[in-house]
Order: C-alpha cells, then structure tokens, then sequence
C-alpha cells in the first residue's frame, strides 16, 4: 500500500498525503452542496451530510497519521538532522520521508480546517 | 468632463462631512448604518490591527535578515524560526480567524422580519417590489426605502445578465444571477441617505447603475409604504404628451393608461431624488435630458433617443414627472 | 597538464559540438529550436505583451484620475481593462514562467536541450499567433469587454457582446495548448533530463518548483478549455449550458472558470518565488536552510490551490456550509505560503548578506506580498469578502499580490539571470532607480485603493461621481501608476539598449553554488562543454574544480561524434543516466504547424468552418510530417559510449522513452479536461429536480441503450486489439500487429459513429436543453478520441509498413497504446455516464 509498509519512499508517497487531503475536500464539498442543492428550505437542519463529514474527516486523519508513520521511518526516525541533501540512497530516502512527514502535517491541518464548517454550520442558509 | 456634472451634485450635498479623511461615507462600509456591516467592519477593524502587527514584526525581521552580521545563526536555529515562525504561530492565528468567520457567518444570514422586498435587477436599472405583511405588493425602481431597526428580507433576482446588490453602509453584496433567487438580510440601525450600487459587471454602463437608499423611521417609511401605493395624481399637458409619445408602452404611470413593464415605473419619480437608476440629480432639466439623450448619458441602455420631441413637450413631460410625487 | 594531442582532440571535440548545434543565421534563424533561442523569444514577447498590458492600465488610470472623466468612452474602456487582465495573465503571467524556464531550465540541469525542442518552439509560435490576434483586436475596437474571467450570460448573448467573446475564446484556447505543451516539456525535462547524480534530494529548488507548477498547469488549464468548449458551443451553436431558460445555469461557467483561475495565481506566483529560492542562497552564501520545507511548501500550495475556487464565489449565494469549505481550505493554503517566506527569512539570518539589486527587489516583493498574502487571508474570511468582493480592495489586494509576488521577484531575476542569456550586468545604479520608482510608485497606486474600496467603489468602472469620497483617493492612485510606469520604462531601456554599455560579466558573476553558473558567459550555443555527475546541492560551490573537469571534456558526453544533437536522459529519482537521446534540430514545421493550428482557431471565430477544418487537416499532417521526422528515429547503431566508460542506449522505448512520459503527462491534462465535462453533466444533475427532463412523449430523454452498448463493445474491441497489437509485436511479429492494428482503427470507426447514432436516432436536440447537449458533447469528445485513436494507429501500421517501427524499435507502438488506455477510459466513462446513470439517478 502506497502509505503503509513501503519500502522505499518516492514521489508517490510525498503526493500521498496531500491527495487524501484533496480527496476529503471533494468529499465534504459534494456532500454540502448536493444535499443543499437538494434541499428545499435553507433553515431546515442538514445532520447527515454533516456526520458524512465528520466520519470522513476521522478517516482521513486516520490514513494521515499511518502515512505519517511510514514517512517517520523513512526519515530514519529522526536519527540525522536535515538538510539530508548528500548523493546516497540513504539521505534521499531520508529526505523524501522527511518532506512527506510535514506534508502530513499540512495535510492534517488542512483536514481539520476543511472540517470545522460542518461544526458550525448546521443548515443551507 | 461627462456631461453628467448633475450626477454629481445630489450627493455633494452631504459632501462637507466626506472631506474627513477616513472611513464615512454615503457608500462606505467602514461608516456601518445596520447589524451586517457592523458586524463586518468590526471583523475588518480586527484583522486590520492583527494584519499591522504582522506585517511590522514581518519587515523587522526582514530588515535585520537583510544586514550583515558578524556571527550569523546557528542553521539549527533557522531551521527552529521556519517551524515556529512559518508554520506553528500562523497555524494558529489562521485557525482563531477561521472560527471567528465561520460563527459569524450563519448569524448573518439568520431569517429576516415579515418585510420582504424583491428587488430585480436588468442592464442598467432596478425592479423594487414591498412585500408589507398582510398588505398588497406596492411596485417602485431604483431607490429602497427601509424601516430603521427591523429586519427585512430582500429576494434578489436578475433578469438579464449577473449584476450584484451592494449597499456597503448596510451589508456585503449578494449577487443576483438568472434563474436564481438569493436573499439578503438587511437590518439598518442608523436612519439616512445611503447609497448602493451594481458591484458586477454587466455591460457598458455598469459604471451608471446606482440606487439611492433611504432608511426611515418605520413610522415614515409606513407612511411612505402608503403614498408609493396609490396612483399618481398628477395631470397637465406633460401628462398627455407622455402618453401621446407612447412612453407608456414600457414605463407604468399607475392612475394613467400608461402599464408598460419594459422600463422602470413612473409613478411617483417625483419623490426619487436620483434619476437614471440614481446617476443624475432629479431635477426638470436632468429629465429633459435624459429623455432626449439617453444613449449618451447611459451608454447601451435600451430606452432610445428622444431628441425629436419639439422642446415644449418635451419640457412638459419632465415637469409633469417631477409632479409625481 | 594537458598535451598537444589533447588540445588537438579537444578542439575538434569542440567544432562538432559547434557545428551540431549552430544556430542558422538569416531568414533560416527562424527555425530555431533550440531552447536558447525559443527561450528569449518567448521571454522577450511575454515582455511585451507585458508592456502592452500595462500601457492599457494607464488608460484606466487616465481615465479614472478625476470624476466624470470622459477621457475615453464606455466601450473602449470596458476593452481596455479587460484586455488589461487577459494579456497579463495569459500573455504575460504564465507564459514569462515558461519562458525563463525554458531558458534557464536545461542550463540548471546541465542539459543542452530540453526533450521536445520542437514542442517548444511549437507552443512559442501558437503564443505568438494567438497573443497577436488577441491583443490585435482592440485596434478594431473588437475587443472583448466583459472582463477577463467572462461571466455569461452577458457574454454568451450575442446581443450583448460583439466577437470581442470570441476572439477571447477561441484566441485564449489556443495559447492555452501552448501553456500545456510546455508544461509538458518543462515536467519531463526535470524529471528526465537531470545531470547524473542529481538526485531528487539535490536538485535545485528551481526545478522543484517548475515540477510543481507544470503539474499544476496540467489540472488547471483543462478546465478553462472544457469550459472554453461549452461556451463556443452555446455562441457558436446555440447549446444552452449557460442558458437558464433552457435548463442551463451560468454559474456553471463560475465553477469551470475558477478551478482554473484559483490554481492560476499559484501558478504565476510559485515559479517567481522560484527564483527568489535560486536569488537568497546566493546572496547569503550558504545553501538554503530548509530544503526539504520548501518542497513542502511548493507541493502543499499545489495541491491546496485546488480547493480554493469558490473564494472568487463567495457572493453567489451558495449556501454557507459551501463556503466555509472553501474558506477553511483558503486559510490553509496560507500556512505553506507563510513558510516560503520564513524559509527564505532563514536563509538569510544563517548566511551573510551581500547587497545587491536583486536582493533589494527581493525585500521590496516580500513587503508588498506580505500585504498581500495579509489582505488575501482577510478576503478568504467569507462574511468580510461580501464587502471586499468586487470592489476596489480586491483590485489593490490581487496587485499586491501579483506585483509583489509574481513581478518583482521576476524583476529580481532578471537582474540576476541578465548576465546568465546577455552576458552582461544590468545597472547597479539604474536598477536602485527602477527598484524606488516602481517600489513607491506601486504603494503610491495600490495602498489607497484598499480604502477606495471599503468606501465603497466598485471595480470596472468606467467613471464614478464626485463628492462619494473617491476623488483624491484615486487620483492618488493615477499618479501612483505613473511614477511606477516610469520605473518600468528605465528597466526597460536598460534591459534593451543600456545593458551593451556595460563591461562583459565574468563567468559566475555572483559566485552562485548552482550548475547554471558552470559555463562561460556567453554560454556555447550547445550549452554545457561535457555534462558533469552531481554530487550536491551546490556543486560549483561544493566542488571547485568542477568547471575545469567540464571545460577539458573530462565528463559525459563531451563530443558529437555523429554530428546529432544529444542530450542525456536519467532516471526519475536518483538521475541514474539511462539514454543518450537524440533531438530533432532546426525545422520550420514547428512554425507552420502553429501557423496552421493558429489560423484554425481565428477562422472559426469569424465562422468560417469550411475553410477552418482544411486548415485543420493541414495542420494535423504537418503535425504528422514533424513527428515522422523527427521522432522515434532508429539510430545506426544500439549503443554510445558518453565517455568514462559508459554506454547508453540510443534508443528507448515503453515507460523509459521520454515520449512515453510526455503521452502520460498530456493525457493526464487530457482527462482533466474530460473530468470537467464529466463534472457540468452531474452538475446539472444537481440542479434539476428531474434530471433527464421528461420529452415530448413524457418518458425521460436518453440516447437509450443499444447504440451505447454497441459503443463499448467496439472501443473494448479496439482497446483489446491494440493490446494485443503490442503484445505481438513484442513477441516479434511483424504481420500479426500490422492486422490488429488495422482492425483497432476499424473497430475504433465503428465505436465513434455507434456513440453519435444513440443520441441522433433518439433524436436528442442539443439547442433544446441543457442536458441533451450535455450528452452530445460528451459523446462527441468520446467520440473524437477514438477518431485520433484511429489516427494515431494508422500512424503505427504506416511506420510498420515503412520499417520505422519494428519489433525492437516500437516507441511509437507503445505510445499510442498508452493513448488508447486514456481513449478507451473515455469512452467507458462517457457510455457509463450517458446511458446508464439515468437508470440510477
């Protein structure tokens, strides 16, 4: 599987994160806007759309976080400092692994971000 | 300079107290008259100041960045200001300014008072319609009268092209599409002469579609709800060469045979103190010329030339709308 | 030391290099393809266009300096901002990010070439023909007028807006081919084209952020073309997608639009932050401190940029829930821009500054972009953007954030990179100059406007009254125009006339640790001497003797033996050499393929069909003609030695050819653009309570299901055989691939009309609603993919029969087979979407 036990990191496995990101994103807007769209009355409640997005934000952070820990042990745990920039197969692993950590980070943020509508925002006004 | 100098002069009347640097105005949503815009130029007070405060630490730090030093830092300890300074701190800030919108924005679309307004908008004019609870539908154009401190609910509609309703004293803009109705809440909280205007563009005189706003004391504005429901009174020659010239084929003067729907409706134009969808003063030679050249005032605007009205009718017909009251 | 012998070899090593890449003198330099020459033509017309642009936005300043001004009338205003926005961002924006990469791109890989020069030259030529005819029509007072993101139904109507709509159109397609075609070049050229041991880990930021832009460009700008399709058709046809009264909604348009338009900003933006990250570590001299930040960065804000589109929505009247979405993803995309800047912030406090110019544009471009990115965070709050939208404070936020982050760090690399094409400095003295006069003259023009516009005025206006509080406010700004006019203009003069004055630069003049700075200055027509192996980040720093062992030929690939033009291709990753790839050289056909292609797009816009689809098929065969030419060639022998030992294959083909790569890359872009169309179907989907509507008859239109069912039969059969065609040509076949390929076009005909038969004999109109032109536009684009299906093998049974393909040599079989994966994805997607999902919808 692309984020959980690969051997070696590669440019899959940075855009992985960030496409869960973007794969939730499409998910949350979808789901807003058709049941809005199908929505006759802005003022009337919208509950399932909005535990569609809270169920689909858990998984994603979910699938971040394993993509986290597969690009913690492609940086080596942490074990050499940055700027993992000499010619070996071992710093470009470390490096792609280190690059694909903080875009889980961003990635998570991101979730959370994208989340936070479905909690105050109860109806299709 | 336009031969437009009349559109001027309606609002250099109320001119002294823009001279103030700073944030008033008839048209400013920084001098907020209702709940929405205050609302939003709180929110844009905050940013502001929050904004300032950044950027001055931003430019701090970039003009010591930029000098050079003797015992430059640790890359360790660069490493620890990109964590912190680039990512950790605007984290933060940015989710506290997101929840800030995001609570805001469902109180400002809560439902609105009994009062509905439509108000449809076409190149380059305004359709005004009062819903009054209980009351029948009393149809005006290119000015809104408001009741100060009630919410009311506007139906924004478009017949032609996308244009957008914006009256910055009293909210944000909505746009109003085809096919679509939006609504918008308005609640002024400070009675007086605003003014709104088209904030889409829609054509070659997207520059000329304004409204003028008035907010009443909702004993007034009843009042006023009462004289804009009833026919117009008015007689006189203007009135016969008006119908004579077939200009009741698109405006409707209600009390004459005069039911066109092309064009804005006349029947009290008198009490509007704008003209032209609020670009000229509403004065008897403003009409005059209007009427005769419209094409020019108003490029691309379908109410023709009627510069070969002889002069005498002509003057009659602008006189006899001013009568209109 | 070096020996007579050595000196001997060495030079004629040299005058073949020379002579393998001459450039052609006369009427013939023209046909130039190389990407040094393409390069500064590019560069050098997207700065005109540039000029252009900003001439047009003094109009509107001259024009909005007092009140009731009546300098210029409506229309020709109207024009004139319009084209403003348009040629900044199509003419000038996206194409300088090609051009400078295009020039400096292959120098910074150490390569001589970049893949596809002709492709290269092609997309300058498209852009030239299509900017020309664009910014053209405002001498005809033709122009398009209904600003640059062209919302219908005001500019669907004829009624209401000339051909000015369609020369925006169809001109602005056009150049969006070319932005593709080099995003396609540019991608493959840094995945593909890096020195040996260049790895993933050690390339310049540069060529990270050109990755990241390119693939952006590829999901980005095939949205704006499906959207471009449906709206000629409606123009053109009468196909109501945008019209309500026939079922269709203009706010479709919005969506379409934006998806491009959003990504677009970051597109011009990320590039010219680029350079900043190739600018900072030179002038501090020390590597950049946090690397693997900046790719982070570079890949969060493409990815994030995809999520913001509704942020230029936001007073539609979408439902607030929408919009939170849009604002929450709007504000992330802030904390990756944030890092850019403290990385580069960084860099600077670990290193020791040196003054210079390009440096102090750098510092001005971060004051304004952080304003900016500052106003940019207010505007994404949703509620405040009600106010914000469409007002002037938009007009002063999207210029702080273009200028300062997109123009004057592209200024900043000028006077950086200026030595690198010219071979000389610009002023020092003039560029402080150029450096004030823009810099306050920008803050002069824009930092007003914030508060024109919260006081109300809106953007697009031909003229306001006085006394509203707008008259000193944007005279302010007007002479602020002015005064940064004039910085432009001193640039200018010392970019094209002041610059000879000065004194030759040396090589490196900077002292910079990156490889563009290995040659001497000017650089050999054929680029680097010899292509060293990399082994960090800043191998002119890291490895001192590094450009000796280059200039003495004592790395790979130090001679043309041939006399052909070479460059080498590694592998994606660790930059492992793997080919020594031949590029095509000097050809008109690249020019008169555009000229044809150009010509297509301009006689449609006046209706001249017939005429438009002769040049059409002239313009594929000349298409065909460069390719049979200049692709896949079989060289004379298997191997080259590129020196030190090691030999490399001249020939590749399958996933290690770099054609392969461009085919995945384009298609890529190709299904974005088909997801798009996708997209408007289920779109309308969600706007109709009934959907399909119900006919005449009362039962729901449809294309029914036999022609449909028939359709996929015949694509699976073609897409099969194909397959198989692949299959047997790799078991050594010659006669069994030459029949399947024949029986695929055969099968592929067969497909195409089955598609257009079920909507015709259901008698589907597409003038009459919104969904069956939804249907026939899908089948349609099905359906022409399976015609260029049908073209591309029958280019393969015609390179079979002429011995260009061969069992060992198929690189062309390979690529239209990966064509045909894409194809037929289409096409069951397409049969899927029209057929069967009105049985469950």
């Amino acid at each position: 599987m692309l984020i959980h036990n690969r051997r070696h990191a590669d440019l899959w496995t940075l855009l992985a994160p960030p496409a869960i990101w973007a794969l939730h994103f499409l998910l949350c807007y979808v789901l807003g806007s058709v049941a809005c769209a199908k929505a006759g009355d802005p003022f009337a409640a919208i509950p399932l759309p909005r535990l569609g997005v809270g169920l689909a934000t858990l998984l994603a952070l979910a699938l971040i976080l394993v993509a986290g820990r597969q690009a913690r042990r492609h940086w080596g745990f942490g074990t050499a400092d940055p700027p993992h920039d000499d010619p070996t197969d071992d710093d470009r692993q470390r490096f792609l692994g280190f690059a694909t950590l903080l875009l889980c980070a961003l990635s998570f943020v991101a979730v959370l971000f994208v989340a936070l509508p479905a909690l105050t925002i109860a109806d299709c006004r | 300079m336009r031969d437009t100098s009349g559109m001027t002069g309606l609002w250099r009347a109320g001119g002294g107290l823009l001279l103030l640097p700073g944030c008033s105005g008839i048209q400013s949503a920084l001098d907020p008259a209702g709940f929405e815009a205050a609302e939003l130029a709180r929110l844009f007070w905050v940013m502001l100041a929050a904004g300032t405060i950044i950027w001055l630490l931003m430019l701090a730090l970039s003009l010591h960045a930029a000098r050079r030093r003797a015992r430059p830092w640790s890359p360790r300890a660069a490493g620890r200001l990109i964590l912190w300074g680039g990512a950790v701190v605007p984290t933060l800030l940015l989710a506290v300014l997101l929840v800030y919108g995001l609570v805001l924005m469902p109180a400002l679309r809560a439902p609105g008072g009994p009062l509905l307004v439509e108000v449809e908008a076409e190149q380059f004019w305004w359709r005004v319609r009062y819903h009054p609870p209980g009351g029948a539908p009393v149809v005006s154009a290119n000015a809104l009268r408001l009741p100060r401190g009630e919410r009311v609910e506007l139906r924004l509609s478009a017949r032609d092209v996308i244009h957008s309703f914006w009256i910055p004293n009293l909210a944000g803009k909505m746009d109003m599409i085809p096919g679509r109705t939006n609504r918008l809440v308005l609640e002024p909280r400070k009675a007086g002469l605003y003014r709104g205007a088209c904030a889409e563009f829609c054509g070659a005189s997207h520059a000329l579609m304004a409204f003028e706003v008035e907010v009443m004391e909702p004993a007034d504005f009843a009042a006023f709800l009462a004289r804009e429901a009833a026919p117009a009174t008015a007689a006189g020659p203007g009135r016969e060469a008006f119908l004579k010239h077939g200009c009741g084929a698109c405006h409707s003067v209600r009390g004459t045979s005069a039911r066109g729907v092309i064009g804005p409706d006349l029947t009290h134009l008198g009490g509007r103190r704008g003209l032209g969808a609020g670009i000229l003063e509403n004065t008897a030679a403003q009409r005059a010329a209007f009427i005769a050249r419209v094409g020019q005032i108003k490029p691309a605007a379908r109410m023709p030339d009627y510069a070969m009205l002889p002069r005498g009718e002509l003057e009659a017909i602008a006189g006899w709308l001013g009568d209109l009251r | 030391m070096s020996t007579a012998p050595d000196e001997a070899r060495r030079a004629a090593q040299e005058a073949r290099l020379e002579q393998a890449w001459e450039t052609p003198r006369g009427l013939r330099y023209w046909s130039a393809v190389n990407n040094t020459e393409v390069g500064r033509w590019y560069t050098a017309t997207a700065f005109l266009f540039f000029l252009f642009a900003g001439a047009l936005a003094l109009l509107v300043r001259a024009q909005l300096a007092v009140p009731d001004n009546d300098l210029i009338p409506a229309g020709l205003y109207n024009q004139a901002f319009t084209l403003h926005g348009t040629a900044m961002m199509f003419l000038f924006a996206v194409p300088i990010f090609e051009a400078v990469a295009i020039l400096i791109l292959p120098t910074m890989l150490a390569a001589r070439d970049l893949p596809f020069p002709c492709l290269s030259a092609y997309g300058y030529w498209c852009f030239l023909i299509g900017g020309i005819f664009v910014c053209g029509s405002i001498l005809f007072n033709a122009a398009p007028d209904a600003g640059w993101f062209m919302y219908p139904p005001l500019t669907t109507d004829p009624a209401l807006t000339g051909i000015g709509a369609d020369i925006w159109l169809l001109g602005l397609s056009f150049i969006e081919v070319a932005s593709i075609a080099a995003a396609v070049e540019l991608i493959v050229g840094v995945l593909k084209c890096r020195p040996p041991g260049m790895r993933i880990n050690t390339m310049p930021l540069y060529c990270w952020y050109v990755l990241i832009v390119g693939g952006m460009i590829l999901f980005a700008f095939p949205p704006l073309i499906a959207g471009d399709i449906l709206f000629e058709l409606e123009r053109l046809a009468g196909w109501p997608f945008f019209d309500v009264s026939r079922g269709g909604d203009p706010v479709l348009w919005q969506h379409l639009f934006w998806i491009f338009g959003h990504p677009e900003v970051y597109i011009v933006f990320l590039p010219s932050i680029a350079l900043l990250a190739m600018i900072v570590p030179t002038f501090a001299q020390r590597p950049i401190i946090g690397y693997s930040w900046i790719v982070l960065a570079a890949v969060g804000t493409g990815f994030l940029s995809f999520g913001l589109w509704v942020h230029h929505m936001f007073t539609v009247g979408l439902p607030a829930i929408s919009l939170g979405f849009f604002s929450a993803a709007s504000e992330a995309v802030a904390i990756p821009t944030g890092v850019q800047i403290f990385v580069f912030l960084a860099t600077m406090l670990a290193g020791r500054m040196t003054r210079s110019v390009p440096m102090l544009f750098a510092a001005g471009a971060l004051a304004i972009f952080i304003i900016g990115g500052l106003t940019g965070v207010m505007v994404a709050i949703a509620p405040f953007d009600w106010q914000a939208h469409d007002s002037y404070f938009v007009v002063a936020h999207l210029h702080y954030v273009l200028i300062g982050g997109m123009v004057l760090p592209l200024i900043a690399g000028a006077y950086y990179y200026f030595p690198l094409v010219m071979a000389r400095k610009l002023s020092d003295r003039l560029g402080r100059w150029v450096f004030w006069l823009m810099f306050l003259g920008f803050n002069i023009a824009f930092l007003p406007m914030h508060v024109t516009g919260l006081r109300g005025m809106p953007r697009r206006v031909f003229t306001y009254p006085a006394g509203i509080g707008w008259d000193t406010l944007n005279l302010v700004s007007s002479i602020g125009a002015a005064i940064f006019a004039a910085g432009v203009l001193l640039f200018t003069w010392d970019a094209v006339w002041g610059y000879r004055r000065r004194p030759p630069a040396p090589r490196n003049p900077w002292n910079a640790g990156t490889l563009e700075w290995l040659n001497p200055l000017p650089g050999p027509e054929y680029g680097v001497r010899s292509v060293p192996a990399i082994r960090s980040r800043y191998p002119l720093w890291d490895d001192p003797d590094l450009p000796r062992r280059v200039d003495q030929g004592l790395e790979f690939l130090p001679d043309a033996e041939e006399g052909r033009r070479e460059t080498l291709v590694t592998s994606v990753l660790d930059a492992r050499p793997i080919q020594c790839l031949r590029v095509p050289g000097n050809s008109f056909l690249p020019m008169i393929a555009a000229a044809l292609t150009g010509a297509v797009f301009i006689l449609t816009t006046f209706h001249l069909y017939r005429a438009g689809l002769v040049l059409g098929l002239a313009a594929m065969a000349a298409i065909i003609l460069w390719l049979w030419r200049g692709t896949a060639v079989i060289p004379e022998k298997r191997e080259k030695d590129i020196g030190q030992g090691v030999a490399l294959p001249l020939y590749a083909s399958g996933i290690r050819s770099v054609g392969w790569w461009a085919m995945f890359i384009t298609m890529t872009g190709d299904m974005t653009a088909f997801a798009s169309l996708v997209f408007s179907y289920f779109y309308f989907w969600t706007i109709h309570p009934v959907f399909p509507p119900p006919g005449p008859d009362g039962l729901p239109l449809g294309p029914g299901l036999l022609w449909p069912g028939l359709a996929a039969l015949a694509t699976a059969g073609a897409w099969g055989l194909m397959l198989a065609a692949r299959r047997w040509s790799g078991q050594g076949g010659i006669a069994a691939p030459r029949a399947a390929l024949a029986g695929a076009a055969l099968l592929a005909a067969a497909g195409a009309l089955a598609m257009l038969a079920g909507p015709w004999a259901e008698g589907l109109d597409p003038t009459s609603h919104a969904y069956p032109a939804a249907v026939w536009v899908l089948l349609i684009w099905a359906a022409l993919h399976l015609a260029l299906g049908i073209v591309m093998s029958l280019y393969a049974l015609a390179r079979s029969l002429a011995g260009r393909l061969t069992p060992e040599h198929d690189i062309d079989l390979h690529n239209v087979v990966l064509y045909w994966h894409f194809a037929a994805l289409t096409g069951f997607v397409t049969l899927a979407t029209v057929a069967l999902f009105p049985l469950v919808g």
